[in-house]
């Protein structure tokens, strides 16, 4: 039997040793105590701005859309809007369509807004779950009490002080939406034109958004986990985005060598192959 | 001694913990190699996460948007509403198969109401947002960089040689095929672009349960912020 060749070995390499050293990788960096820089793209930077252009008092809604499965990406970007919400004192209301979310999002909420001293019922209220976003988002436009009835905790949100005079999404300054599904194209074609509708989504759906954003369809986007580190940069807060930075760069740094690494090996191996041909 | 108490399942919140990396940690097994520990736990998840689910329907749409304006509001015309939706189940009777098709309709023509308006607030903005992009420094758009003006012709060179890449109405020859050829080349860096990002959100995922085992579990100091 012919011995391998280094190339061979390297094709021929256990990939349990790669997770293996993609897992020490990411302990290293999650624990070494660096913390890099981002640099703010643009369509972070526009989610800023319109949220600074807020007054206090105006009226905005949450789309949180998303469960266990992605509260990586959706919960940094999550908790830095909100507290970028609560420093301009504006009410927010929440809404879910997708049943996990809504008590996700609930605690995630109470537990941020608590720590803020943000009243529920007055500062800001959740809607529980409401589904077929469509029909949801048509209904609020026609008649929102109708369309939502009660909040999470059962009461008609007619009581609720932060929905005084709110009759229909009208009268909402603003949409964010936290997702990691395509629920933003129904926000932005079946919710009233004067509505600002921002995106967080996880990066998988982003660059599918970007045609929503050059049409100014959408306002300002944050991208996944990378996104909530430099929202987190602006509002000049340590948030889990900033945590999770390193790791996910120096993850991806690992990657690339893998990928470099195995594509020069079957490249050498091509050649050694035609030479012994 | 006292890291070692706040470390042990001996409060409700450690348990809980606890029972997160145990289910982190079986789901994580696959990656060394297929095992019915796993197996257990990729079912627990799916069974969990389904009767989750009956919970919010129950209270957030049954009884909310049905019992309740029916008994407290005196709405009986929606009695009918859910029987209705459960025609739908008529699909597995070979005999009465054909009531199912009705709720079908009725969904199929919905939604394709629903949907022609998706398309006209969706797509023609952006068709307008295209049209409108200035290609040239004039009087008419005295704010316009040199790299705002060479992004616009990128966009619309990008967008015209894709749609010749998709014109499948006649055979591609010549400049024709050329043009497509180039737009599948960008069509290729597109998707390479949300490949890249998908990468990122599965490291992401994966370095929120490793936090959530450094940080919860083993209350080590995550320095990275």
């Amino acid at each position: 039997m012919q011995p391998q060749t280094i190339w061979q070995r390297m094709l021929g390499i256990d990939r349990r040793l790669l997770y293996l050293l993609l897992f020490v990788n990411i302990v290293v960096f999650l624990l070494a105590p660096l913390r890099m820089p981002a640099s703010i793209s643009p369509p972070v930077q526009k989610f800023y701005d319109e949220i600074e252009k807020l007054q206090p008092g105006d009226l905005v809604m949450i789309s949180s859309n998303w469960s266990a499965s992605t509260i990586a990406e959706n919960q940094p970007q999550l908790e830095a809007v909100l507290t970028h919400l609560m420093r301009k004192q504006v009410r927010f209301t929440f809404v879910s369509n997708e049943a996990q979310s809504r008590d996700i999002s609930l605690r995630l909420a109470e537990r941020i807004t608590q720590g803020a001293g943000y009243e529920y019922g007055t500062q800001w209220a959740h809607f529980g779950f409401v589904p077929n976003l469509i029909v949801a988002i048509k209904g609020m436009v026609n008649d929102l009490p109708s369309t939502v009835k009660q909040d999470v905790r059962g009461t008609a949100i007619t009581r609720l002080p932060v929905m005084q005079g709110v009759k229909s999404l009208s009268d909402y300054k603003m949409v964010i939406d936290v997702t990691p599904s395509g629920t933003v194209p129904n926000w932005i074609s079946y919710s009233p034109k004067n509505l600002v509708i921002l995106y967080c989504p996880t990066s998988v759906m982003a660059a599918e958004a970007y045609t929503y954003l050059d049409s100014g369809q959408i306002k300002g986007m944050i991208t996944g986990a990378k996104g909530a580190q430099e929202y987190e940069q602006l509002l000049n807060i340590v948030g889990l985005g900033t945590r999770f930075m390193n790791a996910i760069s120096f993850s991806h740094v690992l990657i690339i060598a893998f990928i470099l690494l195995g594509n020069f090996a079957m490249l050498m191996q091509r050649i050694q192959l035609s030479r012994e041909d | 001694m006292d890291w070692l108490q706040q470390f042990l399942p001996l409060s409700a919140e450690r348990l809980n913990i606890w029972i997160g990396v145990l289910c982190t940690l079986a789901i994580y097994s696959l990656l060394y190699r297929e095992n019915p520990v796993y197996r257990f736990f990729e079912h627990m998840y799916i069974g969990l996460a389904a009767g989750y689910s009956l919970g919010p329907v129950t209270i957030d749409i049954l009884y909310r948007y049905w019992v309740e304006p029916i008994w407290l509001q005196g709405y009986w015309a929606w009695a009918f509403v859910v029987p209705y939706g459960m025609y739908l189940y008529f699909i597995f009777s070979e005999r009465y198969g054909w009531v199912s098709r009705i709720v079908i309709g009725t969904l199929i023509g919905a939604s394709s109401g629903v949907f022609f308006q998706q398309f006209s607030s969706l797509y023609l903005p952006q068709l307008n947002s295209t049209l409108k992009k200035p290609l040239w420094i004039g009087s008419a758009n005295p704010d316009l960089t040199v790299g705002m003006v060479i992004n616009n012709i990128l966009f619309v060179a990008i967008l015209l040689s894709v749609l010749t890449y998709f014109t499948f109405s006649y055979e591609q020859r010549g400049p024709v095929k050329r043009v497509a050829i180039w737009g599948r080349w960008f069509l290729m860096i597109g998707l390479g672009a949300i490949f890249g990002n998908t990468v990122m959100a599965r490291m992401a995922l994966l370095i929120g349960r490793i936090y959530y085992l450094l940080n919860d579990w083993l209350m080590l100091r995550v320095g990275g912020g």
